[in-house]
């Protein structure tokens, strides 16, 4: 065990905010790699001392597996902490930092590697008893392609084998669709990964996004933190997700968790981790989707319906320490939404807005959490994501945590830049949304279509 | 909110630099900048930072800002440990930057002679040092011509994008010189 007493953050925006928050409460001497446009930001300031690490674009800068090593090395820092993206799921760093003796906050690079493989992934979901959506392997051509999902049954979901995130995925309805979308997802899926390999799954149409926080350590304790709702999504990507999922029962609760926990154990997984399931309402049942080997965007509504600091535990865990609670200890209370504040316009197909927030006012209250970056007079550069805050409300149940998310975000009070937060308070409205019945596609096939004709 | 950026301290004195003034005050909450003209050169005073750097010639005064000790109150960037760099007034002083963050290295290979030194004159091809990371060495051109008048890293040391590494004192022509600063 080596405890850490300096550690770098490989990230930005309000992901550095949140780490650097929990090496304060640790004790923890704080550096940032900052690209030349975060140079001046938020976190950059509140570090002990800001590294720059290259120019503003990504690949130059932040995805810099060796220059951020490097940087780690030349302050004397113990540690890196890769926050989420960039870095976070590129086995090359978790590696270069054991070549150079310095700890990575996360788990271990053949983790990573056998998790970044979907294909790979499913396999040993199976292998572990654990349902996978019923798919093809890898798909090398269109024949192959229309003869694997005529198997399957239409429709189907064409993905890239190193995909993620949701990125690269196309829905196949019969097979004339497949003439057009698999060249142009296999183009799309070099592009964006460098990889063009590509799979078929069934599509399950009303489906519910499930996942399960694990954490595990050095020492051979898992454990897991409850489940979360990730359904309203677009595009693949998540918008609001909440904790507990309010549609399990106690018994499907109990099992998605230990599959994930089987999970976890099987690879001896160190570091928090996320298992995610898509789950069939109609028959009951929880298919793996894939594992996130990363602290997750939306982490901090297991945070309040526990009270655990996952960042905390992370570091502490990459140290060599054991959990610092056991399963039995770990209690559930309340339910937590959370809301992705992203400077983009939902009227205009939700395009990035950049540009210099003139007023910032976040809302307050002891049921609100709001993990931010930005602040008045601060400039959203156009080179990463949108993201400017995520507004994260707890209530003694569903509806009064939504109760408080409306209050919050009637509270939050932006200009300079467009933003999702009028988006979210007609979402919160919704009777669907409020009742539950909704399902991934939930967004994009019904609730968007009437909100843009009120817009 | 006080918050003088490095940037700013650099504009505010190339404004008295440029100005028929003599000396300049600027005092807020957690930060006090007096400077004063001496014989046509800048003096900068500032709290916190009892110790001025010597006066060069060429007219540069190097100074570290001062980090501010009011860390709640106050967003200055600090810099702590870090080379400091040089401002510049001449305008005759050009920096050659790090192109990319790593380690720099005066010489071609260990033992041997360094590419330049204070008084090598350069040309903008001419190699100046080298940066490596993780064993993969670029080389630094100078991409200007003139002397080298100041080596502003250390050997060895890691060293950031877009630091100062160098400072050439550029040749012009004589019918372009600004100053006749070329004899």
């Amino acid at each position: 065990m080596r405890r850490i007493s300096s550690l770098l953050v490989a990230n930005r925006g309000e992901i550095a905010m949140r780490i650097i928050r929990a090496c304060r409460e640790l004790g923890i001497k704080v550096f940032i790699a900052a690209s030349q446009a975060d140079q001046e930001s938020l976190p950059a300031r509140l570090a002990d001392r800001v590294i720059c690490i290259g120019p503003s674009h990504p690949s130059q800068s932040y995805l810099k597996a060796e220059t951020i090593v490097m940087a780690a090395l030349g302050v004397g820092a113990e540690a890196i902490h890769p926050g989420y993206g960039f870095l976070a799921e590129q086995p090359d760093l978790p590696e270069l930092c054991e070549q150079k003796g310095l700890i990575f906050v996360g788990p271990k690079a053949e983790q990573i590697r056998q998790m970044g493989d979907k294909i790979l992934a499913r396999k040993k979901a199976e292998s572990l008893g654990i349902q996978v959506i019923p798919g093809s392997g890898l798909i090398h051509n269109l024949e192959e392609a229309i003869g694997e999902a005529e198997k399957l049954g239409y429709p189907v979901l064409l993905k890239a084998a190193a995909g993620g995130g949701g990125r690269g995925m196309k829905i196949i309805w019969r097979p004339e669709d497949l003439k057009i979308l698999f060249p142009e997802a296999s183009a799309e899926a070099l592009a964006a990964f460098g990889d063009s390999r590509l799979y078929l799954e069934r599509f399950i149409p009303k489906a519910r996004h499930i996942e399960v926080q694990i954490i595990g350590d050095k020492h051979g304790n898992f454990i897991h933190l409850g489940e979360r709702d990730c359904s309203l999504q677009r595009r693949y990507q998540k918008m609001l997700e909440e904790a507990p999922s309010y549609i399990l029962t106690s018994e499907l609760r109990k099992e998605v968790c230990n599959y994930a926990l089987t999970f976890a154990r099987h690879l001896k997984y160190e570091n928090a981790g996320t298992v995610e399931f898509i789950f069939n309402p109609e028959e009951k049942k929880f298919y793996f989707l894939e594992m996130n080997t990363r602290i997750q965007v939306e982490h901090p509504v297991t945070e309040m319906i526990t009270g655990i600091d996952l960042v905390k535990e992370q570091i502490r865990i990459a140290s060599g320490q054991p959990l610092s609670f056991g399963q039995p200890e770990i209690n559930f209370k309340g339910h937590s939404i959370e809301c992705r504040i992203n400077a983009e316009s939902p009227s205009r197909e939700f395009s990035p807005c950049p540009g210099r927030i003139d007023i910032w006012e976040p809302p307050l209250g002891d049921k609100i959490r709001v993990d931010t970056h930005c602040y008045q007079g601060y400039f959203v550069p156009p080179y990463y994501d949108s993201l400017l805050a995520k507004v994260i409300t707890w209530g003694e149940n569903r509806l009064k945590a939504i109760s408080e998310m409306q209050k919050a975000l009637a509270n939050f009070l932006i200009s300079g830049v467009e933003t999702t937060i009028p988006f979210y308070q007609s979402l919160l409205q919704n009777p669907d949304y409020i009742k539950g019945n909704i399902y991934t596609r939930w967004i994009e096939d019904i609730f968007l279509k009437e909100f843009l004709k009120n817009v | 909110m006080s918050f003088f950026s490095q940037d700013d301290v650099l504009f505010i004195l190339k404004l008295l630099d440029e100005s028929e003034f003599d000396e300049l005050q600027i005092e807020s909450k957690d930060f006090k900048l007096i400077a004063k003209k001496k014989g046509g050169n800048l003096e900068v005073q500032k709290t916190g930072s009892p110790q001025l750097a010597p006066e060069l010639p060429q007219k540069i005064i190097e100074d570290e800002i001062t980090t501010p000790k009011f860390k709640e109150t106050s967003f200055e960037v600090r810099k702590e440990g870090q080379i400091s760099k040089p401002l510049i007034f001449d305008k005759d002083l050009v920096p050659i930057k790090a192109p990319m963050l790593g380690t720099f290295y005066r010489t071609p290979k260990p033992g041997a002679p360094p590419f330049v030194e204070i008084g090598s004159l350069v040309k903008e091809e001419d190699p100046v040092c080298v940066i490596e990371v993780m064993k993969c060495f670029n080389t630094v051109r100078a991409g200007v011509e003139g002397e080298i008048v100041q080596i502003c890293a250390e050997h060895g040391q890691m060293v950031e994008f877009q630091q100062t590494l160098f400072l050439v004192k550029k040749i012009f022509d004589k019918k372009d010189s600004p100053k006749g600063s070329q004899a």
